[in-house]
């Protein structure tokens, strides 16, 4: 259980709330690269921690996020024409560029400085990897750009993917520093899945149905590590870093692609669930990529030309209740986003907490509430900088590793949990 | 036996005799004790077996560790100066006649 103005403090993100202010210190995903394809490009409409945002690229590539309405007379900018060098009002023919300057007001005398004076909210935008990244914060505290891993590796070696769900934001991250569900929800992509199957962990994480926990502090937030039974006296640990306050990466199996996610709040409704898949030392083969773009693996079949999940709440995510009947489905419906989502969106779009049953399995979410609410107030009644800002602490991974019984996990797995450039990750 | 007195939100008491090692949770549940439920088992988890430890008592029991205190800030109805998930609390020779207020309701 969570008290209720607790469960407030965590899922509400929107100006002027703490924990919207906390998001507002980080760079995080605004949007996929492929979304602003081309100079000159249509701009697209984004929403993000409850602001209302155009995000475009200009004619000269330049990138930006401004505020979605016209200074003028709030006509939406998504209708805008972007022509040389700036976003122009289709209604009197204002015109923006990407720091939301405007530069033309045409109904004013040419001698007029009417223009200067007018400049909408923005934000910067920057390209790493294949995700265009924000910071909404203070500029005077904008912190140097982000270093996940995921993003740094080369093109070949790496894809990301997007989804809408329609959900606050906290419940689909819980979902991400949760193990023990994956022996029920997602077992049948254990065995079938052409981006999780074949792995000698999978069979550990198959037979042993009650993982024991333990999580550790990092300097970014937390490893939750979920121990099961190996042979011969040993265990098997997966190792799920979580970088504050919404980075999560999933234990890697066997030789696999890694991956992991993001989960931004659009609104305190609704949260777009980042998802990537990234080899440190190998291109993606051809077959993993077109399964990725398939939606196998953490990824999504969505809907042409969207974000939203083809199995989505209008169609009862395509529940398929032979499939589960013949075990290839564990809820009956397919795939491990669509699982996720389906359970994650029944809640409702903000889980009442108070009402909440916790076992011991639970005790990373139990963990990260406390580090969020902490951080969060930390920054608003002290100014505190929260962890996870510097980006020493998007260094990480997650490991898959076998230790003896005797061993702490981060001890032994310490070297493993850290990203060494080039270097496989530590997996069986 | 240790006592362990559990003092109830109108102020009835239940004086138990314990058995020492046991958790003053463990106690309360085998005893019948109202209002303290222990839904978890004993593993820190899920908050329903708060209580208020009276003051002359709070230097025996020790601290709550991390995953207590976690629980105590976030989950329990009202956190005062006494406030311990009873299933951490061991009853001891020493602990005899501990006495804890019961909250009117748990989570």
């Amino acid at each position: 259980m969570l008290r209720q103005e607790i469960n407030e403090l965590l899922t509400q993100t929107g100006p002027r709330t703490p924990m919207g202010e906390l998001f507002r210190q980080y760079w995080m995903p605004a949007c996929l690269a492929e979304e602003l394809p081309e100079d000159g490009c249509p701009p697209i409409r984004l929403k993000l921690l409850s602001e209302r945002l155009v995000a475009f690229r200009d004619s000269k590539g330049q990138y930006g996020l401004i505020d979605e309405f016209c200074a003028h007379r709030g006509v939406s900018l998504w209708f805008g024409r972007n022509e040389e060098g700036g976003l122009r009002c289709p209604y009197h023919g204002w015109k923006y560029d990407t720091t939301g300057q405007c530069l033309d007001v045409p109904s004013e005398a040419d001698n007029s400085s009417f223009a200067e004076n007018v400049k909408l909210t923005s934000y910067p935008l920057v390209k790493i990897g294949d995700v265009l990244w924000t910071y909404m914060g203070d500029p005077a505290t904008q912190p140097p750009l982000p270093e996940f891993e995921f993003a740094q590796v080369a093109p070949e070696q790496t894809y990301t993917s997007k989804r809408w769900q329609q959900s606050n934001w906290m419940q689909a991250f819980e979902g991400g520093i949760d193990s023990s569900h994956v022996t029920f929800l997602h077992s049948g992509g254990l065995k079938t899945d052409p981006l999780f199957k074949g792995a000698k962990g999978n069979e550990y994480n198959l037979n042993d149905t009650k993982p024991f926990f333990e999580v550790a502090d990092s300097e970014g937030g937390l490893f939750v590590g979920a121990r099961r039974n190996a042979e011969d006296g040993k265990y098997y640990w997966r190792i799920t870093p979580w970088v504050m306050p919404c980075f999560t990466m999933v234990p890697p199996r066997g030789d696999h692609p890694i991956h992991g996610h993001f989960w931004i709040p659009i609104d305190d409704e609704n949260c777009w669930a980042y998802s990537f898949d990234y080899h440190p030392v190998r291109a993606l083969t051809p077959e993993e990529r077109q399964a990725m773009i398939d939606g196998h693996g953490v990824h999504s079949e969505n809907i042409p030309g969207t974000y939203r999940p083809t199995a989505n709440m209008d169609n009862d995510y395509l529940m398929d209740r032979e499939a589960q009947q013949r075990g290839e489905y564990y809820s009956g419906v397919k795939g491990i986003a669509i699982q996720d989502s389906s359970l994650q969106e029944s809640m409702g779009p903000i889980v009442d907490r108070t009402k909440e049953r916790l076992v011991p399995a639970d005790s990373g979410i139990i963990k990260a509430r406390q580090k969020l609410r902490k951080a969060a107030l930390a920054l608003r009644d002290q100014g505190v900088t929260p962890p996870g800002v510097d980006p020493a602490h998007h260094r990480v991974r997650s490991a898959a590793v076998v230790l003896p019984q005797a061993e702490s996990f981060l001890d032994a797995a310490r070297d493993d949990v850290r990203v060494h450039p080039g270097m496989p990750v530590a997996s069986v | 036996m240790p006592k362990v007195i559990y003092v109830g939100d109108a102020g009835q008491e239940h004086a138990v005799d314990a058995v020492p090692g046991e958790s003053v949770m463990v106690t309360a549940v085998k005893n019948g004790v109202p209002g303290i439920i222990g839904e978890c088992g004993g593993n820190a988890s899920c908050a329903t077996c708060h209580v208020w430890v009276r003051d002359e008592f709070l230097p025996l029991v020790g601290h709550p560790d991390d995953m207590e205190e976690d629980l105590l800030d976030m989950a329990v109805s009202e956190r005062r100066e006494g406030s311990r998930l009873s299933c951490q609390i061991r009853v001891a020779a020493e602990l005899d006649g501990l006495t804890v207020d019961v909250p009117p309701e748990q989570p």
